[in-house]
């Protein structure tokens, strides 16, 4: 990494007429690889009393199962093993850019978005399954006609925050060692090591934000009572 | 940096292809091993619940068995008390019957043989008197006479009383 790097670049490919971040597609393949090993060696052999890996995942997701079941009531498991899923890619994800040489998926605005328009078009989906057409439109123009500008920018607003904020979080970190590398000698590590260890915090807690925010709006999709 | 293009389907394509492998590899077996695990807890307590009950009976049951076998134990020993009472009692009775009929036979035996003493000692004592008298007189009278006055001789003594003995 030098001074020539420039920051947010990437590798594209090209094929059937479409153009791809092959870097970032790699990124999230490896991300995924790293997910579905560790979930696949966590559930193997399942006992009565679990080993670590098996404790650990049941930590996980039992933890998501509550915030699920306490969000999104009964028809909340429905939607478990996406929100389980999303949890566990987003944090290998952002955590896969702290090794050098590695950058996250999440830094891309591909995936961010990507992920948040498909839970955002399975929010619009639900509501049209559980509530009906007619009472999904109408709950546009609510309480008064006039607001139907406000309540467009609303759901518009969504998927924007819900993917800039993730993408934006963890690209900045990904500058920040960048920068701190350049700027600071490599024989003085501790501002390193200090954004490193915030940078594990931060890929935890925003991957825990786009669940819990996924959640929300999947919930407000479901329970019939607004 | 904010460049959107074909990644972003790809990046749908491969979360979705991730959330079917994690659901078939992780989430189900994980949902059936805890809902295992629940039932199993669930059927242990019941378990331990139940061996609890039957334990209490079998605890109920052993003391009433060795209250029965106490008091029973106490019967036992009573009859053997009351058992040996008896023959103690029964012995003891024996022996004082024994213990009077052998004095019964040892008296008899006495005065009779006393009786066999004091009726030949009399005999010798007449003879002998006849001899004396006919020695001393120096002439015999005859015999029943003499015999006639040494009875009269000795029956006039039994007035007298000679010692103890009764004639």
């Amino acid at each position: 990494m030098g001074g020539a790097h420039e920051i947010g670049a990437h590798k594209l490919a090209h094929w059937a007429g479409l153009t791809f971040n092959i870097d970032t597609l790699y990124m999230t393949w490896i991300s995924m690889a790293i997910v579905i090993v560790f979930v696949f060696v966590a559930t193997r052999g399942l006992k009565m009393v679990p080993g670590k890996w098996q404790n650990f995942m049941e930590l996980v997701v039992s933890y998501l199962l509550d915030q699920i079941d306490s969000n999104m009531g009964s028809k909340g498991r429905k939607m478990a093993p996406l929100l389980i899923s999303l949890f566990l890619f987003l944090l290998v994800a952002n955590w896969l850019g702290l090794i050098p040489g590695f950058s996250s998926p999440t830094s891309d605005l591909n995936t961010t978005l990507g992920l948040a328009l498909l839970v955002i078009a399975l929010v619009h989906v639900l509501s049209i399954v559980n509530k009906g057409p007619v009472a999904y439109i109408k709950h546009y123009f609510q309480p008064y006609f006039p607001f139907v500008v406000i309540n467009l920018i609303e759901e518009i607003a969504k998927p924007v925050t819900l993917s800039f904020r993730l993408m934006g979080n963890i690209f900045a970190g990904e500058v920040l060692i960048i920068i701190l590398g350049i700027l600071v000698p490599m024989w003085i590590p501790i501002p390193n090591v200090i954004w490193l260890a915030f940078s594990v915090f931060v890929g935890v807690v925003q991957a825990f934000i786009f669940t819990m925010l996924s959640m929300s709006y999947l919930s407000n999709s479901m329970n019939d009572s607004h | 940096m904010v460049d959107l293009n074909a990644t972003l389907i790809a990046q749908i394509i491969n979360f979705l292809i991730l959330v079917v492998i994690l659901t078939w590899v992780g989430y189900k077996p994980l949902m059936k091993a805890l809902a295992d695990r629940q039932a199993h807890i669930a059927e242990s307590l019941e378990t331990a619940e139940r061996e609890k009950v039957v334990a209490e009976e079998l605890k109920l049951e052993y003391q009433q068995q060795l209250a029965q076998a106490r008091s029973q134990a106490q019967a036992i020993v009573e009859k053997a008390t009351k058992l040996a009472e008896q023959t103690k009692d029964e012995i003891l009775q024996e022996a004082r019957a024994e213990h009077a009929r052998l004095l019964k036979v040892a008296a008899d035996e006495i005065s009779r043989e006393r009786e066999r003493a004091l009726a030949q000692m009399r005999s010798e004592v007449v003879s002998l008197s006849i001899a004396a008298a006919g020695k001393v007189i120096g002439n015999n009278l005859d015999a029943a006479a003499n015999a006639g006055l040494v009875t009269d001789f000795i029956n006039r003594l039994d007035d007298q009383k000679l010692g103890d003995l009764k004639c």
